[in-house]
């Protein structure tokens, strides 16, 4: 498996350590949906920050990982654009909108929390 | 002008405009020079190797006579060494052979006086005076053949000004590089990025905003946004001179772009005045969260964050409030 | 101007080899590490269009330099179907969230130049420029 899942609780975590290809992006869409099915996971992190480049292609994947995992009843939370990708995507005209976002794997924890916990603050 | 060098410009090679071999021709094209005349300058090279000294000495007196040209020449051993350059460059026009050797050599002259602060104007008044001096020569050395001299001068009057072309379009190219890194500096001045609480970001935005000030905003936000661990954003633009569709774009560009790396952005300042006209423009402002002015702007943050603002008068016993 | 370097594009992974040559050529040209970004991201999109709607084709980099500037050129060539709708492709509308989307009004607004010919049941030739600013 290109890329390692790790279980903390009820929430996984997809470290993504270079670029993926389709059939790659397919593989972890699955794996994770298996996953959140078998451990009833409340959300998943996606980890982007070794990726130097999120094209469109790559945004519309995270997009139908989120999706899937969705319908598993998991919350997805994409981390880790780094600020000259967030530079590029938002110039491509890419939003990942529909897809929550973080800064980093604490964040994405926390944020994932607090959806939980019902809060409204953001920090 | 009494500086010769501009502080803090490069000690490195200038680099040279390129010139290819399609523009050289195309210029000689509209000059009208042919081989004809590269062959009637070749004729005239051991004139002018004759005549270079005098001439040169003739040259730099006249610059020395003035206090604005005086002033590149303080220093004797560059005297020597500038006039030594200046023969070979005068040989080279007698050369015979004008291809793209010859313009390189011609390209690095812009560049230089671009660095050096000479304005053009010095230059085309060196070379006129270089051309009375050199139409009197030839006059003298082909005084039975007048319309040879006349003919010979054309010839090195379109050199010239293929000479004269290049080295004022280098100049020019120097100098809007020059401006372009002025404007970069003063761009980076102009968007401070501050961090006013624990993961609270201020930016507050001044004056015009054009594309490219948007994007360094941009950059700068997100690097300081995970420079800080940012969490939330207030953007100020009470101070922005004007909100049209192009710039409320450019902000909801950046707006994007810092959510991508998990923060927020409260815009604050925008009147609602200017926010009614930007929605009959259509342009999408449920994404924004909006505050009327910086205050409340940056109380929404803080409330967002968690904080609660206690004046210690309220509050009996207490210690200091945070 | 410099030598060219060619990936020809047959397959998903050969889009990253790419797009990895045209960082690292534009890191050596003096491009700030945004710009890395905005050039690797672009030819990103045309490369993955050369796989989806060419299947071969390459990808040409080279460096650039005129009037003093530095710069690269990036030429995305295929000699696959071709484009039925030029204006259609280059509208901004035609995003490229829609799986049909060839995301070329996004690359063209990566880079300073951008220029595109294709001609039905010959080929796409899309080139592109940046300079260093």
């Amino acid at each position: 498996m290109p890329v390692p899942i790790l279980k903390q609780g009820d929430i996984l975590i997809a470290s993504i350590q270079a670029a993926l290809s389709d059939q790659e992006l397919v593989q972890l869409r699955d794996e994770l949906a298996d996953r959140v099915g078998r451990f009833r996971s409340r959300g998943a992190i996606i980890d982007v920050t070794a990726l130097d480049v999120l094209d469109s292609f790559a945004t519309r994947m995270l997009r139908g990982i989120a999706q899937t995992a969705r319908l598993r009843g998991a919350q997805t939370v994409v981390v880790g654009i780094q600020p000259e990708v967030a530079f590029s995507m938002v110039q491509l005209g890419l939003t990942l909108d529909g897809v929550a976002t973080a800064l980093d794997l604490e964040e994405g924890v926390a944020l994932l929390r607090r959806r939980s916990s019902g809060g409204e603050h953001v920090g | 002008m009494t500086e010769s060098r501009r502080p803090g410009s490069e000690i490195a090679h200038p680099r040279d405009m390129e010139v290819n071999e399609q523009e050289i021709l195309r210029r000689k094209e509209f000059l009208d020079f042919r081989e004809e005349d590269a062959a009637a300058l070749r004729r005239l090279n051991t004139i002018a190797q004759r005549d270079a000294d005098p001439m040169i000495d003739d040259l730099y007196r006249h610059f020395l006579s003035f206090h604005e040209t005086k002033a590149f020449f303080q220093d004797p051993k560059v005297l020597e060494r500038v006039k030594r350059l200046q023969k070979e460059y005068f040989l080279r026009l007698t050369d015979g052979e004008y291809g793209a050797d010859y313009v390189a050599n011609r390209l690095r002259v812009g560049t230089v006086h671009e660095r050096i602060n000479l304005a053009p104007k010095w230059y085309l008044g060196a070379y006129s005076y270089y051309l009375r001096g050199v139409a009197s020569r030839l006059q003298e050395a082909f005084a039975d053949e007048p319309k040879q001299a006349l003919a010979a001068f054309l010839s090195l009057m379109k050199l010239v000004f293929l000479d004269i072309g290049l080295a004022v379009d280098t100049y020019i190219d120097a100098r809007e590089s020059t401006m372009r890194k002025q404007q970069e500096a003063i761009r980076e001045l102009s968007t401070p990025v501050l961090q006013i609480r624990d993961r609270l970001l201020l930016i507050p935005i001044i004056g015009v905003i054009d594309t490219l000030r948007a994007r360094l905003i941009t950059e700068s936000l997100l690097r300081s946004i995970r420079a800080n661990r940012a969490k939330v954003v207030v953007m100020d633009i009470t101070g922005v001179a004007t909100i049209d569709s192009k710039v409320a774009n450019h902000l909801l560009q950046t707006v994007t772009a810092a959510r991508l790396m998990g923060a927020l952005v409260i815009v604050s300042g925008l009147s609602s005045e200017v926010a009614q006209s930007l929605v009959v423009l259509g342009i999408d402002l449920d994404k924004l969260n909006t505050v009327g002015d910086l205050q409340g702007g940056i109380e929404e943050a803080e409330r967002l964050l968690g904080y609660r603002l206690v004046k210690t008068s309220d509050v009996r016993g207490a210690p200091e409030a945070e | 101007m410099s030598a060219e370097i060619r990936v020809p594009i047959e397959r998903e992974t050969d889009i990253v080899t790419a797009r990895q040559k045209g960082r690292e050529l534009a890191a050596v040209n003096g491009f700030a590490s945004t710009d890395q970004t905005l050039i690797a991201t672009a030819i990103s999109e045309i490369a993955r269009n050369i796989v989806v709607y060419a299947q071969r084709g390459e990808i040409v980099l080279a460096a650039l330099e005129s009037r003093g500037r530095r710069g690269i050129m990036v030429v995305g060539r295929d000699d696959g179907p071709g484009i039925s709708d030029l204006e259609l492709a280059m509208r901004d509308g035609y995003s490229t969230t829609r799986s049909l989307g060839m995301g070329l009004p996004g690359a063209k607004r990566l880079m300073d130049e951008f220029d595109l010919s294709s001609v039905l049941g010959k080929g796409t030739t899309i080139t592109m420029k940046k300079w260093v600013r």
